[in-house]
C-alpha cells in the first residue's frame, strides 16, 4: 500500500503548491484556470484505495506532528467531494475569466479545497483540526466574494457562527486529550477513553454542538440559508456539497458508537428530526431557488443526524459507512443542484435531469437518492420510527416539488451568468455521477442486495412519498397560488439586534479604556492593585 | 545550587557583545555603524545559539561569577533552561528586525550625515544587552540596572520619527515606566532591609511569609506589570507601539514587555517561592483574563492597522499571567503543562507578533497610510507582506501548525486538569475574538481594491522576506512536541529544592 503515499501527499500538497504560486503576478492569473486540476490527485486517491483496508501514515513519519489515514469511510466522503470540487472548478472558470476579484476568489477556494480534502484523511485530533479550521475560515472568503451588503452580512454571521464552533471544538478536543492516558491525540484513542472521562457529558456535548452548528441543525442553522444565497454559485456548491460533510466526518469520527453513553443518541436524533422538518416548513416560504436548497440542506443534514443518533442510541458500528454513503450522495446531488441554478435549466430536458436529481433527495426510484434513502432506513427501520422517515421522505418530496417551482417560475431571481457549453457538461457529468457513484459504491457496503431494492414492494415503499409530495403540491397551488416573499434568513433579524448590541458593547468597552488611560485613573489604578495585590497575599 | 552548574564565560558575553558594539558604534559613527551592526548581529546571535546548545546539551544551569566573587558578596549571571531558550528566541528577533531595518535606517551615501540610524542601531543593541542581562541576572538589584537599561533604549526607539504625537507617546511611557521602576525600587529596598540580601537564591531560602516581603513583593511587582503594560495599566502601550517606526514596534512588542513579564516570574518562582498564594495567582490571571477579553475587543474597535496590532499585543500580554495559577500550584504534571505552555506562548506571540508588525509597516509604506477600511487591493501588490501578516495572524488565533495552537493547547490541558475551567474560557473567547480581528484585516486586505485607490509606492522584496520568514518561525514552533518541556525545566529544580530546605 506503500504506493499510495505519494498520491496522498499530492492531495494536499498540489493545492499547497497553487497557493504558492500565488505568490507570483504572473502565475497568479493563471490560476483559476487551473482550479479543477487540484483535486484529481485526492479523486484518484480515492478511487484507487484498497476496499476496507486502512492506510496509515502516522506522525513519526512526516516529522511535522501530523497523521493521516485513508479509511473506506474517508475515501467514500473524500472522492465524491474531489469530483465536486473538480466539476465546480470546472464550472467556475467561465465565470471567473479576467474578473477583478479573479485571484483571490481562486485563494479562499484553494484553502477551502485543502481543509475540505484534508479534513477526512485527518488521524489525529490536532490535523482534524487543521484541516477543519483551515476550510471553515477560508469558506468565509468564498461567501463574501461579490461584496454586496446581503454577502458581507451573511460573511459576519457565518464567521460569528463558525469562530464558536471552532472554539467549542477546540474545547471539546483538549478535555478528550486530558481524559486520554499521555494525553494522546490518536482519535481513535480518545474516543475509546471517552467512556471513562471525568467530563464525558461535557465533552460529548461540546463535539455535539460544534459539529451541529457546522451542519447546521436547528437552531444552530441561521448562518447556513444566508451565506449559500450569498454566494457565487460555484461556491454555494461546493459549501453545501462538500464543506458542510466535515462536520458530517467529524460527527462520524468522534461519536462513540462503541460504547455510547446515554441520552446522546436520543439527544442528536430528536435535533436531527426537528431540522428535518423545520428546513422543509421553513423553505416553503422562500422563493429564491438557491434559499430554498439552503433550507433543503438544513433538513438533509438533520436525517443524517438523525440517523447518527439512531446509530448511538442502538450502538450500531455500521451507522458510521452508512451515514457517509448518504453523506456522499448528498455531496454530489447538493453540488449539482446549485450548479444548475446557472445553466439556465429551467426548461427542456434539463429541467427533467434536474428533477430527478431534486426528487432523488426524496428517493424517487433508479436514482442515487433511493440507494442511499435505502440505506438510512436499515438503522431507522422499526415501527414508528419507520414511520419518521417516511414522512421525512414526504416532506422532502414537497421541499423538492416546490424548488422546482421555484426555478421555472423564476429564473431570473438572479441573472445567471451565460452559461457555456464547458458548464453545462461538467454540470451534466456530476449529475450522472449521483447515480453511478452510488450505484458502484451500494454493492460494496454489504447492507442489502440489488433484489431488496428491485423487488415491487420496495420500488413502491419509494415510489409513494414522491405521489403524495406531488399532490400535496398541487393541492398548495390550487389554494394558493403565488410564490412566497421571504428572504433567506428572515428569521434571523436578531442578527442586526445583535451587531446593534455588540456595538454598544464595544462602545463602552472603548470608553472604559478612554477612561483607564488618563493619568489620574492609571495613577490610582496602580496604587490599588498594590494595595490589592499585598491584601491578596495576606490572604492564606 | 552548585551541584548542578558548571561555569561559563558565555553569558557574560552575552551581554557584553551588545554592550561593547554600542559604545563603538558611538565612537565611529557614520557608515561604519551599520557595518558593525552587520558584523555584531550574527556574532550574537552565534552566543545565544552557543548558550542554548550548552544548556541543552549539559542539562544544566550556566553560571558566571563576576570577578570570582561569589554572592552575596560578588554577583553572578546564570543563564537557566529558560535563559536560554529567551536569549536565543531574543537574538532571532533582534537579528531579524535588523535585517528588515537596514534598507530603512542606513546612512546615504555622500550625504550630510542623518541621526536616526546611528540612534537606532544603538538603541537595538542597547536593548539587546539589557534584556540578556535580564534574563542571566541573578541579584534583584542588577535585574533593576537592566531594566533601567531597557526602558531607556526602548523610550527614544518611540520617539525617533520625531513627529508631536510620537514624542508625547514617549513621554508617556517614560513617565509610567519610572513609576514601575521607582515602585520596584522601594520593594527592592524592603527586601535588602528585611533580609540583607538581593541575590535569588539566597534570598529564596530566607523571604517567609510575612507582611514586609508581601508589600515588597507587592510592590515589585505592579510596578513590573505598568512596564508590561498588564491591562489595567497599559497607557502607554497603544500609542508607543504603534507610533514607533515598524522595526521599533517589532522589537517592542515582541521583547520589550516581555522583559518585565521574565522578571515577575523570575520573583514569583524563583526568589520568593512559596509566597504565592491562591488569591495572589488568581488576581494576577484575572488581570490577564480582562486584558485578554477587553484587548481583543478593543482590537477589534481599531481603524488603524497598528492600533488594532497594539491591542491585540494588550490581550497577548494577558495569556501569560495565566501561568501564575496554573503553573503556580504544585500538581504536576499539570503545572509543567502550563509553564511549557505560558512560555510557548510568549515566545510564538514574540515570532508572531514582530512579524505583524513588519507587515504592517510595510503596507503603511505602500499605501501611505494603515486604515483597516482602505486595504483593498493591498494583497495583489504585496502578497508576500499579506501573507505574513495571516500566517502570524494564524499563530494568535491558535490554529495549528503554529507555536499559539501548541501554547494554548498546553494552557487549555493545564486548566481543565485543575479544574479552573474558567481560564479554558477565556482563552478560548480570546481565541475567537482574535479570529476576527485577524479575518477582518485578512478579508480586507484580500478585497479588491476601490474604485479611488491611490497609487501604492514600491516596497523592499527583501525586507518582505524577512516579515515572511519571522512569521514563519511563529507556525515552526508549532512543531514542538505537545509535552511539557524538559529544557525550559533546566535550573528550575534546584531553587526549588531549595526552597524546600
Amino acid at each position: 500500500m506503500a504506493d499510495l503515499d505519494p498520491w496522498l501527499a499530492a492531495t494536499l500538497l498540489l493545492p499547497i503548491a497553487m497557493l504558492a504560486a500565488c505568490g507570483f503576478a504572473r502565475a497568479r492569473a493563471r490560476i483559476p484556470d487551473l482550479l479543477w486540476l487540484v483535486p484529481l490527485p485526492a479523486l484518484f486517491t480515492a478511487v484507487v484505495a484498497p476496499d476496507g483496508a486502512e492506510l496509515v501514515l502516522p506522525a513519526a513519519r512526516l516529522g511535522l506532528g501530523l497523521s493521516f489515514r485513508l479509511d473506506r469511510v474517508g475515501a467514500m466522503l473524500l472522492g465524491a467531494a474531489a469530483l465536486l470540487w473538480l466539476l465546480a472548478g470546472v464550472y467556475a472558470r467561465a465565470g471567473l475569466r479576467r474578473t477583478p476579484g479573479a485571484a483571490a476568489f481562486a485563494i479562499w477556494w484553494l484553502l477551502t479545497m485543502l481543509g475540505n480534502l484534508g479534513v477526512f484523511l485527518a488521524h489525529d485530533m490536532v490535523t482534524f483540526y487543521l484541516f477543519f479550521t483551515i476550510a471553515s475560515l477560508a469558506a468565509y472568503g468564498l461567501i463574501v466574494h461579490d461584496q454586496s451588503a446581503p454577502a458581507r452580512r451573511a460573511g459576519r454571521v457565518y464567521v460569528a457562527f463558525t469562530l464558536i464552533s471552532e472554539a467549542m471544538l477546540l474545547a471539546g478536543f483538549v478535555l478528550l486529550a486530558a481524559a486520554t492516558p499521555q494525553h494522546g491525540i490518536g482519535i481513535d484513542e480518545v474516543v475509546d477513553a471517552l467512556a471513562q472521562s471525568p467530563w464525558r457529558g461535557t465533552t460529548m456535548a461540546l463535539l455535539i454542538t460544534a459539529f451541529a452548528l457546522k451542519i447546521g441543525l436547528v437552531p444552530l442553522h441561521a448562518w447556513m440559508p444566508l451565506a449559500y444565497s450569498a454566494a457565487p454559485i460555484a461556491a454555494a456548491s461546493v459549501l453545501s456539497g462538500a464543506a458542510v460533510k466535515a462536520g458530517v466526518i467529524g460527527l462520524i469520527r468522534f461519536l462513540p458508537f462503541a460504547a455510547p453513553p446515554p441520552h446522546w443518541g436520543q439527544a442528536l436524533a430528536a435535533a436531527g428530526l426537528v431540522s428535518a422538518f423545520y428546513g422543509v416548513g421553513a423553505g416553503l416560504f422562500r422563493a429564491n431557488p438557491k434559499t430554498v436548497l439552503a433550507y433543503s440542506s438544513v433538513s438533509q443534514m438533520g436525517v443524517l443526524a438523525t440517523v447518527l443518533g439512531m446509530g448511538l442510541m442502538a450502538a450500531n458500528r455500521h451507522t458510521a459507512i452508512i451515514a457517509a454513503f448518504y453523506a456522499t450522495h448528498h455531496v454530489l446531488v447538493k453540488g449539482s443542484l446549485f450548479l444548475a441554478l446557472g445553466i439556465a435549466a429551467s426548461r427542456g430536458w434539463r429541467l427533467w435531469v434536474v428533477a430527478a436529481l431534486a426528487l432523488g433527495l426524496a428517493g424517487l426510484p433508479l436514482t442515487g437518492g433511493a440507494l442511499a434513502k435505502a440505506a438510512i432506513k436499515l438503522p431507522l427501520s422499526d415501527g414508528a420510527i419507520g414511520l419518521i422517515a417516511d414522512l421525512s421522505a414526504v416532506a422532502s418530496a414537497i421541499l423538492m416539488f416546490h424548488f422546482l417551482r421555484c426555478l421555472v417560475c423564476a429564473p431570473d431571481a438572479e441573472p445567471a451568468p451565460p452559461a457555456t457549453r464547458l458548464r453545462r457538461r461538467a454540470w451534466l457529468l456530476l449529475a450522472l455521477a449521483c447515480v453511478a457513484v452510488p450505484a458502484a459504491l451500494f454493492p460494496r457496503l454489504e447492507l442489502m442486495t440489488w433484489g431488496e431494492i428491485f423487488g415491487p414492494k420496495p420500488l413502491w415503499d419509494a415510489a409513494w412519498p414522491i405521489l403524495v409530495g406531488g399532490l400535496v403540491t398541487l393541492a398548495r397551488q390550487s389554494f394558493y397560488d403565488r410564490l412566497p416573499v421571504r428572504r433567506a434568513g428572515a428569521e434571523l433579524g436578531v442578527d442586526h439586534a445583535l451587531l446593534l448590541i455588540s456595538r454598544r458593547f464595544g462602545d463602552a468597552v472603548v470608553a472604559i479604556d478612554q477612561h483607564l488611560r488618563q493619568w489620574p485613573t492609571a495613577a490610582l489604578m496602580f496604587v490599588g492593585l498594590v494595595l490589592v495585590l499585598a491584601g491578596a497575599l495576606l490572604m492564606r | 545550587m552548585t551541584d548542578a552548574a558548571s561555569q561559563s564565560v558565555l553569558p557574560v558575553l552575552g551581554i557584553m557583545l551588545p554592550a561593547t558594539g554600542m559604545l563603538l558604534m558611538l565612537l565611529v559613527g557614520g557608515r561604519y555603524v551599520e557595518w558593525l551592526a552587520l558584523i555584531l548581529l550574527p556574532a550574537g546571535l552565534a552566543v545565544a545559539a552557543a548558550i542554548f546548545a550548552a544548556v541543552w546539551r549539559e542539562g544544566h544551569t550556566l553560571i558566571y561569577v563576576v570577578g570570582g566573587w561569589q554572592p552575596p558578596l560578588g554577583i553572578a549571571l546564570r543563564a537557566d533552561g529558560l535563559s536560554a531558550a529567551m536569549m536565543l528566541v531574543t537574538a532571532v528577533i533582534i537579528c531579524a528586525t535588523g535585517l528588515f531595518a537596514g534598507p530603512q535606517f542606513s546612512q546615504p551615501r555622500g550625504r550630510p550625515e542623518r541621526r536616526a540610524p546611528l540612534v537606532f542601531w544603538t538603541l537595538l543593541l542597547a536593548i539587546w544587552a539589557a534584556l540578556n542581562a535580564v534574563v542571566v541576572g541573578a541579584d534583584l538589584f542588577n535585574l533593576y540596572v537592566a531594566l533601567e537599561l531597557l526602558t531607556f533604549a526602548a523610550v527614544p526607539l518611540v520617539a525617533l520619527t520625531g513627529g508631536t504625537e510620537t514624542i508625547e507617546a514617549a513621554l508617556r511611557y517614560l513617565l509610567f515606566a519610572l513609576l514601575g521602576s521607582v515602585s520596584y525600587l522601594i520593594g527592592t529596598v524592603l527586601l535588602f532591609a528585611a533580609y540583607g540580601t538581593l541575590d535569588i537564591a539566597l534570598l529564596s531560602a530566607r523571604v517567609r511569609p510575612e507582611p514586609i516581603s508581601w508589600i515588597a513583593a507587592s510592590l515589585m511587582t505592579i510596578g513590573l506589570i505598568a512596564k508590561t503594560a498588564l491591562f489595567p495599566l497599559h497607557l502607554w502601550l497603544p500609542p508607543a507601539h504603534a507610533g514607533a517606526p515598524a522595526p521599533g514596534s517589532a522589537v517592542l512588542s515582541a521583547l520589550v514587555v516581555k522583559g518585565s513579564f521574565f522578571l515577575i516570574v523570575r520573583l514569583w518562582f524563583d526568589a520568593m517561592p512559596g509566597l504565592l498564594n491562591l488569591a495572589a495567582a488568581q488576581l494576577l490571571a484575572g488581570l490577564g483574563a480582562a486584558a485578554i477579553l477587553l484587548g481583543s475587543i478593543l482590537a477589534l474597535r481599531q481603524s488603524r492597522l497598528k492600533l488594532l496590532i497594539a491591542y491585540s499585543t494588550v490581550a497577548q500580554v494577558g495569556y501569560l499571567f495565566l501561568i501564575f495559577p496554573l503553573a503556580g500550584a504544585a500538581s504536576e504534571p499539570a503545572s509543567s503543562i502550563a509553564w511549557t505552555g505560558g512560555w510557548l506562548q510568549l515566545f510564538s506571540h514574540a515570532f508572531a507578533k514582530a512579524a505583524m508588525f513588519m507587515a504592517a509597516g510595510l503596507i503603511a509604506e505602500a499605501l501611505g497610510h494603515d486604515r483597516i477600511a482602505e486595504l483593498g487591493g493591498i494583497a495583489r501588490r504585496l502578497p508576500i507582506s499579506t501573507l505574513a501578516f495571516a500566517l502570524a495572524g494564524l499563530s494568535l488565533m491558535g490554529v495549528p501548525p503554529s507555536g499559539g495552537f501548541v501554547a494554548k493547547w498546553l494552557l487549555l490541558l493545564a486548566s481543565v486538569m485543575q479544574g479552573q475551567w474558567w481560564w479554558a474560557a477565556v482563552i478560548l473567547l480570546g481565541g475567537v475574538l482574535a479570529g476576527a480581528y485577524v479575518l477582518i484585516v485578512v478579508g480586507k486586505a484580500l478585497a479588491p481594491a476601490g474604485a479611488a485607490a491611490a497609487p501604492t509606492a514600491p516596497v523592499s522584496r527583501r525586507r518582505e522576506v524577512v516579515a515572511l520568514t519571522v512569521a514563519l518561525g511563529a507556525v515552526l514552533l508549532g512543531l514542538v512536541p505537545l509535552q511539557p518541556s524538559e529544557l525550559l525545566q533546566i535550573g528550575r529544580l534546584d531553587v526549588h529544592a531549595l526552597a524546600a530546605r
